[in-house]
């Protein structure tokens, strides 16, 4: 059927036409071909080391279920490696994530996932062994073009209780912010202060029986400001907030350029919780409170001990 | 050994599973809508074939005239070629009338061939999908409403008929040598797109894994839903590569346009290059002793091998 549309099209458009068409498709096929070779340049040698030291559960072609390819990841952490940089970060007690599975559940904030970006390559670099956090995304991050697969092929998986199951049970590690979109989009006037928690990831975890890793990140609040979420023109774009940045009318676009400030990173002791997971909503609910609780005041104490925002 | 009834006889599948049982004694009947081609390879010569509606009154004879220890029904029209009514008449009337001459005729078991489209390709699938969930494709593509309710439809009726061993397959793509089914096509051209910034994970099942797994199922006595997939699960890039055919990009918006106005691709078929969908058949595999045996470059290679032949 196709076939035949698309033979009818070329029937149609006159031969040396059609030859420079291939001519021009075979040359930007060979200039990709070249791109993704030239990526090999960009590896970091710790970041591939870390990743091969990584357990094996990709298939023949190098994929995991979800899309996760460590030849690729290498590439994209190279990359991650560069913005973890950029902020600096202090990592503390790295050495209480422990084995096996786990989910880390840290404070979101700064607008884009940069708060995301340095925890998983801290859990990278600097856990021993080395571990792979799985991001959850949002729903919306699957729609975004060359987004999506930069995201799955880093090991980011759909936040969704099947996914995060599977994983949780193949005893990976599971990066989940609860206070979702609506903490990264928070505005600077509430830097700091948590969004109450979702519920999601304490039933599975009472479900998979996975201890909780409860983390601050301090830095990322201030990296890019936001005094106001453009609800309509989110609604428009069907993103989930549209930060304003004070500095707008200054800089134009480039207010957005992230600021270097330092980033502060407190994982905190492991939390255990017994009981069933499909208990009543209030009684999950002071369990979620108690994490909650927890990494706001490993935020606090970090704030406590911050001399400067930059430095 | 057994009487059997295959339906969509003048496909590659139909034709593939007709051999496996002829060649191991049982006797078999095909039926199409379409016209058989013909001749037919050797391995099919035993073969009754007749050209009837599965929803007029010559199917009613074939079952008067002989009786039937199984209906395999494989033959889904797909192709948007036929308007939305010509294939909801095949489908889903076509079905319940070969569905209620299985049960009228005491046939002892029934196998249906669904298909995986009606999971939907969305981007909120997790991975892997399996049997129970949502079945979300008929809520953007309304096209897709006669797969679904056919697939309802046998669903329903493995409850309601437990005196019939009825089994439900939704299979994933399905590529091979024989068939010529969309995406089997799709993979045969010399340039293959993909989306612009869009590279979902997919399955591929060949042909000949299917076929084994229709005829296991029914001599297990398999009854209820099961998908049936591969663990082989790469991106559509990965699969075009395997296939060595060249590759280009399309803009999403272009290829939406495009579909409209060819509109032989069938639409619903498009998010299946964006978000993936993915399923398990670890229900199948628990009861029945069936693994596919084709790797994932045997089964790509082999449904293009003769397109690249052609064009080299």
């Amino acid at each position: 059927m196709l076939k035949r549309t698309l033979d009818s099209v070329t029937r149609e458009v006159p031969p040396d036409l059609l030859l420079k068409w291939n001519e021009i498709l075979s040359r930007l096929t060979s200039l990709a071909q070249l791109a993704k070779e030239a990526r090999h340049h960009w590896i970091d040698p710790t970041v591939s080391a870390a990743i091969d030291s990584l357990p094996n559960r990709v298939n023949s072609q190098g994929f995991d279920p979800w899309g996760f390819s460590p030849q690729e990841a290498k590439f994209y952490y190279s990359l991650a490696r560069h913005v973890y940089d950029y902020f600096r970060p202090e990592i503390f007690g790295i050495e209480n994530v422990p084995a096996g599975r786990v989910l880390i559940v840290p404070n979101h904030s700064g607008q884009l996932p940069f708060d995301g970006i340095v925890v998983a390559v801290a859990t990278l670099l600097s856990a021993k062994p080395p571990r792979l956090v799985r991001a959850m995304a949002e729903r919306w991050v699957s729609t975004l073009p060359f987004v999506n697969e930069m995201f799955a092929r880093s090991g980011v998986v759909l936040g969704d209780p099947i996914n995060c199951r599977n994983l949780l049970e193949d005893d990976q590690a599971i990066l989940v912010f609860p206070e979702g979109a609506r903490g990264s989009g928070k505005i600077y006037q509430q830097r700091y202060k948590l969004v109450t928690f979702g519920r999601g990831f304490m039933r599975l975890a009472l479900q998979s029986k996975t201890p909780i890793v409860p983390v601050a990140v301090i830095g990322a609040e201030e990296s890019i400001i936001s005094i106001h979420d453009w609800r309509g023109l989110a609604k428009l774009l069907r993103a989930p907030y549209v930060p304003i940045s004070p500095l707008l009318p200054l800089l134009g676009p480039l207010a957005y350029f992230p600021l270097p400030t330092k980033f502060r990173v407190y994982f905190g002791e492991p939390m255990y919780f017994d009981g069933p997971f499909d208990d009543e909503d209030s009684v999950i609910q002071r369990k979620v409170d108690q994490v909650q609780d927890r990494v706001q005041q490993l935020i606090d104490e970090g704030l406590l001990q911050r001399r400067s925002v930059f430095f | 050994m057994a009487n059997i009834l295959i339906t969509g006889i003048a496909g590659g599948l139909s034709q593939r599973v007709a051999a496996k049982l002829l060649a191991s004694g049982h006797s078999v009947v095909g039926v199409d809508y379409r016209e058989v081609r013909s001749p037919l390879p050797p391995q099919l010569d035993k073969l009754k074939v007749v050209r009837a509606h599965y929803n007029k009154t010559i199917i009613e004879d074939i079952f008067r005239h002989q009786r039937f220890d199984a209906v395999m029904h494989l033959g889904r029209a797909f192709s948007l070629k036929d308007s939305v009514g010509k294939r909801f008449d095949l489908n889903v009337v076509g079905s319940q009338k070969l569905m209620n001459l299985v049960l009228q005729h005491k046939v002892a078991s029934m196998v249906v061939l669904s298909t995986f489209h009606i999971y939907g390709a969305h981007p909120s699938n997790h991975i892997p999908i399996a049997e129970d969930e949502p079945l979300r494709a008929g809520l953007q593509f309304p096209q897709i409403a006669d797969a679904i309710q056919m697939d309802n439809m046998a669903t329903t009726w493995v409850y309601r008929h437990p005196e019939v061993k009825t089994c439900v397959l939704r299979a994933t793509n399905i590529v091979g040598p024989t068939l010529h089914n969309t995406l089997t096509q799709f993979l045969r051209l010399r340039h293959v797109p993909y989306l612009l910034g869009f590279n979902p994970m997919m399955q591929f099942l060949h042909e000949d894994d299917l076929a084994d797994a229709i005829i296991t199922s029914w001599q297990s006595g398999l009854t209820g839903v099961h998908n049936v997939a591969t663990d082989e699960i790469v991106p559509w890039r990965t699969a075009i590569s395997l296939t060595r055919a060249r590759t280009f990009p399309i803009p999403a918006p272009v290829a939406d346009v495009f579909l409209r106005a060819t509109g032989n691709f069938p639409g619903y078929l498009i998010d299946f290059f964006r978000y993936p969908c993915v399923i398990t058949d670890r229900s199948l595999r628990q009861q029945i002793p069936w693994t596919p045996r084709h790797s994932l470059e045997q089964t790509l290679w082999s449904a293009v091998a003769d397109a690249r032949m052609n064009q080299a």
